[in-house]
């Protein structure tokens, strides 16, 4: 039976992937349709109550400037924000924010339903309509055939997912909700490389039960930081404290006692793990020398009695774990509401995708988050936001398109599962990024916000506050270079305080903002009057403080642009290129890099390889155009 | 776009032939080889005409004096800005103008990558592209040869040691930037000054030692090796020329490491004589056993020698189990049959299963010439387009780049406490090494730093 409607776009799946591919595409003004087989469940956070973090942050930060719903939501639902890296500059700086699950998924629900061009579907997807090597539509569990120019899947863990507590284990997509296997079965006929991966996540426990008289307290900053750029502190709701408890020897002892029923050390999982989110029977096997390890004690929320304990995440049996909660510091008596698991589930080798996400083997169809092989809301919500638009942009017969390298988090990350895969779960961190000091969480939209508008996902009110603050930067800027402070001035004076050596000469205030010693609010008030808008402010002083860095950056990425600039035909036969080896050649034909840049990332690939492709690009060039 | 737009850097290379010629010539190509020339020559000299002047290091010392030509893109050979300085030859005064420009912004530059350029700036027609292109593979592979080859030895494990610790460095520096949470903020603990430091005396010692030749102006070390009386040191004058060992037919007279220092056309040539090698109960002959053998072990080269007229092998292990067993890298023998005159073998080469063989008389000299073009090719000071000192050029100015930025970084760790411009600084001065030891990329750095702290939040 068909549906009674055809939709430009159709995205599969509610989590933060599927929530901002169907907003995005969306907001672009295609007839979009949310196919997920519970409503109830759009925007719930699955693990931790927690956004944003190092490196995170900065994707949350990109979806925002993008108008995506991330960092809104998580503004309306953060019980405790804190800025991490305070003390290490700008460029690292990120903003992590403890989340009520119950506000947060309300929040997205809101957005959600608001979204004009906008609709829902609740049944589960079964299967792809499929024309040649173009998708044209889904298959729904009850036989409903719904078709679309492009289809979305963000299927999170649900594909194939296998839920572990000790040695025993049941199919389940998430605690509580079924899995996707007829799907999974469905592409697995697919040409797609397929794999499995693992996860995990911790008891919950009962606030009631716990004394956090012997617990550290960990409360939120002073100030408190604010995620989205159009968001204030007046969305804020309660703010509380997080706790921490340690692990300690006898912990361990228990562990150790009870991997024998562990799925992971007997070699019934046979996923692979994320190495910088171990279970807790990880961390004490992989650093046995380790005596104790810090556990994070979150609430859940405002409205519930419910805590996440951050680090002890477990597939251990139900009375281990039990023991190894009641052996730490205020879990004595601890009640644990929900067991932890590990789950297993399957993911496609993000190396048969394009930079859009659109899949190499299948037209019109997009993959976005876990399926990718990445783990994290943000890093879903970003791929997500990417599929989106791309999935929109095919829909309305335009090129696709990504931001690079330089230009995004977003752009690493999309580039790093593209050229080189990943074999455990990936998780954004800052050192994956080259152009760190460029791409900050501070600089989002001054980043992107503009690109944004022009792909039609940033509405009006963003566009506004967005160009208001380009120009008060600029203003600010020019003011700050054209001010002067003479040497032995009542306003050289005042900074002398600060500096180490009196001013011997006439200096800008720019100049002088350069200087590591002095910060904006010690001189913007000298001659003239401060900025209000401390985003305006902060972006002032950052320019200045990184200016040779940000000028070293910018000249490596003008290189860079230029390969990336250059592409690689679809056609290009690499066995006709001369002068590669058998490897390079291999790699090249089974990639099929877009460009240049991409090839260039390849492993293995080296620059005299690059120049025989230049070269061999160049002949091929002039003999279509003498031919022509 | 036009694809020869593809450059934006200006590259520099010797562009006549290695050896000691009447003319060497460093070529410049790229946008800032108009500024180089003004650095050098204290001005830009008129396009398409020879001027002779002087070339100036950084002090204005006078590094040769030849002359310059200056080309202005496009009409030049490669399409872009081209200088020409022409000067005296020999490969010691043409690396210093190739260090000079290098340090003046030009990179050293790849095989074949001049002619490259020339193609993509539509300088050369699409007959030549292939020519062009198997340039390119060949060249490319010789020069990793070469690279290889001038990593050997004592240098390479220190080059290495100086990586490893500066990983080391960046393990703590990029695990307190990505996980603030996990009780590991090394930045505001004394470790990581203390480490930098010890990263940049390392790095102060292996540039010293690489300036001060054992790398660049002295050449290679070989080792003439062999069993007593077998004409070690009979060669060793052969080839310098000069009466520096005692030759006696008595086993044993040669009792220490005897160096000598050799040009073959202007090659520097590091050569070692080793005492016979064989247990003996006198104690000074056996320190020089012992010093004997730390040399062959990390010699570039081994002419291990064998009087022929004990046997007919040429075979290393026939000749010398316990020798050639003992040895890190039995693949860089030379064997020598010497005493030619005595056997009546024909002089030259000869065929051997799994090395390179030699007839020699040491005696009457006759092979010897043979012996040197031998070493020659060796070298990488062969006719190709590229040799191992080109190679260890690069090696050198990565060294150089690396310090910049550890200096910079450490201004920034002391002056600021940015410990992200640390960390950038740092990442920047590992990309200069990579040209050395080979990528390592933020990827490995991550499983690096997975496997040294516990995180997990």
């Amino acid at each position: 039976m068909d549906f009674p409607k055809r939709y430009d776009v159709i995205v599969v799946g509610g989590g933060h992937a599927g929530t901002e591919a169907c907003l995005a595409a969306a907001r672009m003004g295609c007839k979009t349709l949310l196919l997920t087989h519970s409503i109830e469940t759009v925007g719930v956070m699955s693990c931790n109550p927690a956004i944003g973090g190092i490196g995170k942050s900065h994707l949350v930060k990109e979806i925002d400037a993008f108008d995506g719903a991330m960092a809104r939501a998580t503004d309306k639902g953060g019980i405790q924000f804190r800025t991490l890296n305070s003390r290490k500059g700008p460029a690292v700086r990120a903003t992590r924010a403890q989340a009520d699950r119950a506000l947060y998924k309300a929040a997205i629900r809101d957005i959600v339903e608001n979204q004009p061009n906008l609709e829902f579907f609740q049944q589960a997807c079964d299967d792809l309509i499929v024309e040649g090597d173009t998708v044209k539509g889904v298959v729904t569990q009850a036989g409903i055939r719904i078709y679309a120019d492009s289809v979305v899947l963000t299927t999170g863990t649900f594909l194939g997912g296998v839920i572990h507590i000790g040695l025993d284990n049941y199919q389940g997509g998430r605690a509580g909700d079924p899995p996707s296997n007829a799907l999974s079965q469905r592409l697995r006929e697919l040409p797609f490389n397929v794999g499995r991966l693992k996860t995990g996540t911790p008891a919950r426990i009962d606030a009631r039960s716990v004394d956090f008289s012997v617990m550290q307290r960990q409360p939120g900053d002073d100030v408190t930081p604010v995620m989205s750029f159009m968001g204030s502190q007046a969305d804020h709701p309660e703010q509380i404290d997080c706790f921490i408890t340690h692990t300690n020897e006898r912990t361990h002892e228990i562990i150790r006692g009870g991997l024998d029923r562990s799925p992971m050390y007997s070699g019934v999982i046979e996923g692979v793990g994320p190495r910088y989110c171990p279970s807790i029977e990880d961390k004490v096997m992989r650093f046995a020398d380790k005596t104790s390890h810090q556990i994070f004690v979150e609430p859940e929320g405002l409205s519930t009695h419910e805590l996440y304990p951050n680090g002890i995440s477990t597939s251990l049996p139900f009375d281990v774990q039990v023991a190894l909660i009641h052996s730490m510091k205020g879990f004595e008596n601890a009640h644990i509401t929900r067991p932890g698991y590990a789950i297993e589930y399957d993911y496609f080798n993000p190396q048969d995708l394009k930079h859009s996400l659109e899949t190499k083997f299948m037209n019109g169809l997009f993959f976005a988050g876990q399926i990718n092989g990445t783990t994290g809301y943000e890093e879903a919500g970003a791929q997500g936001l990417l599929a989106g638009t791309n999935a929109a942009l095919r829909s309305m017969e335009k090129d696709a398109w990504y931001p690079r390298r330089d230009e995004a988090y977003l752009g690493v990350l999309v580039d790093d599962l593209i050229t080189m895969g990943t074999n455990e779960p990936y998780r954004m961190f800052t050192s994956r990024a080259e152009y760190r000091l460029i791409l900050r969480e501070d600089n989002a939209d001054l980043r992107l916000t503009e690109k944004g508008r022009e792909l039609g996902l940033v509405g009006e009110e963003r566009w506004a506050a967005f160009c208001e603050k380009r120009e008060a930067i600029e203003r600010e800027a020019q003011r700050l270079k054209s001010t002067w402070i003479q040497a032995g001035s009542a306003e050289s004076k005042e900074l002398e305080t600060l500096v180490k050596t009196p001013l011997t000469r006439e200096y800008s205030l720019m100049d002088l903002l350069k200087r590591p010693e002095i910060e904006y609010k010690d001189l913007a008030h000298l001659k003239g009057e401060a900025v209000a808008d401390p985003q305006v402010a902060e972006q002032v002083q950052i320019a200045a403080k990184y200016e040779g860095y940000i000028a070293r950056q910018l000249e490596e990425i003008e290189q860079m642009r230029r390969y990336e600039n250059t592409k690689l035909p679809k056609e290009l036969d690499y066995t006709k290129v001369g002068g590669l080896s058998n490897e390079i050649v291999q790699k090249l034909s089974t990639l099929q890099p877009e460009t240049l840049g991409t090839a260039s990332r390849i492993q293995g690939v080296t620059p005299a390889a690059l120049s025989q492709l230049l070269i061999y690009l160049k002949k091929h060039h002039s003999v279509q155009k003498q031919s022509a | 776009m036009e694809l020869g737009q593809l450059n934006t850097d200006t590259i520099a290379a010797i562009a006549t032939a290695p050896g000691r010629g009447g003319v060497g010539i460093v070529r410049v190509s790229g946008p800032k080889a108009k500024t180089i020339a003004n650095d050098m020559l204290g001005f830009v000299p008129k396009a398409r005409y020879a001027h002779y002047c002087p070339f100036k290091d950084e002090n204005q010392q006078t590094l040769d004096e030849g002359l310059a030509l200056y080309f202005e893109g496009p009409n030049s050979f490669t399409g872009e800005d081209v200088l020409e300085l022409q000067g005296h030859g020999g490969p010691v005064v043409l690396d210093f103008i190739l260090k000079r420009v290098c340090e003046l912004g030009a990179r050293t530059a790849r095989p074949g990558e001049f002619s490259e350029r020339a193609f993509l700036n539509d300088k050369m027609d699409l007959t030549q592209a292939e020519a062009i292109a198997d340039l390119i593979d060949s060249a490319s592979e010789q020069a990793a040869r070469c690279a290889v080859r001038s990593l050997q030895g004592a240098f390479s494990k220190r080059v290495h040691e100086l990586v490893e610790s500066l990983i080391q460095l960046r393990i703590y520096v990029e695990a307190a930037i990505d996980f603030p949470e996990e009780e590991i903020d090394f930045l505001s603990d004394g470790k990581v000054e203390a480490d930098l430091r010890s990263v940049m005396a390392n790095l102060a010692s292996v540039m010293q030692e690489a300036n001060q030749g054992t790398l660049l102006r002295e050449g290679m070390n070989v080792v003439i090796a062999g069993r007593p009386n077998a004409g070690k040191s009979s060669l060793l004058n052969a080839l310098s020329g000069r009466d520096t060992a005692i030759v006696t037919h008595i086993a044993g007279t040669t009792r220490d490491v005897l160096r000598e220092h050799i040009h073959i056309d202007g090659m520097p040539l590091h050569i070692i004589d080793t005492a016979g090698l064989r247990d003996t109960p006198d104690e000074v002959e056996s320190i020089g056993i012992e010093r004997a053998w730390n040399e062959i072990e990390q010699a570039d080269r081994v002419l291990l020698m064998v009087d022929g007229t004990e046997t007919t092998s040429t075979e290393p292990h026939d000749i010398w189990p316990e020798f050639v067993d003992r040895l890190p890298h039995p693949e860089r023998i030379t064997v020598i049959r010497n005493k030619a005159d005595l056997t009546g073998e024909p002089s030259g080469f000869m065929q051997g299963q799994t090395s390179t063989v030699i007839s020699i008389s040491a005696k009457d000299g006759v092979g010897v010439q043979t012996l040197r073009e031998h070493l020659k090719t060796v070298m990488g000071f062969d006719a190709a387009s590229e040799g191992g000192f080109i190679a260890r050029r690069r090696h050198i100015d990565a060294l150089n780049q690396a310090k910049t930025f550890l200096d910079n970084g450490l201004d920034q760790l002391l002056g600021a406490s940015a410990g992200e411009l640390l960390a950038e600084d740092l990442r920047m001065a590992q990309n200069a090494l990579n040209e050395i030891t080979g990528e390592f990329t933020s990827d490995d750095l991550l499983g690096k730093i997975f496997g040294s702290f516990c995180i997990g939040k």
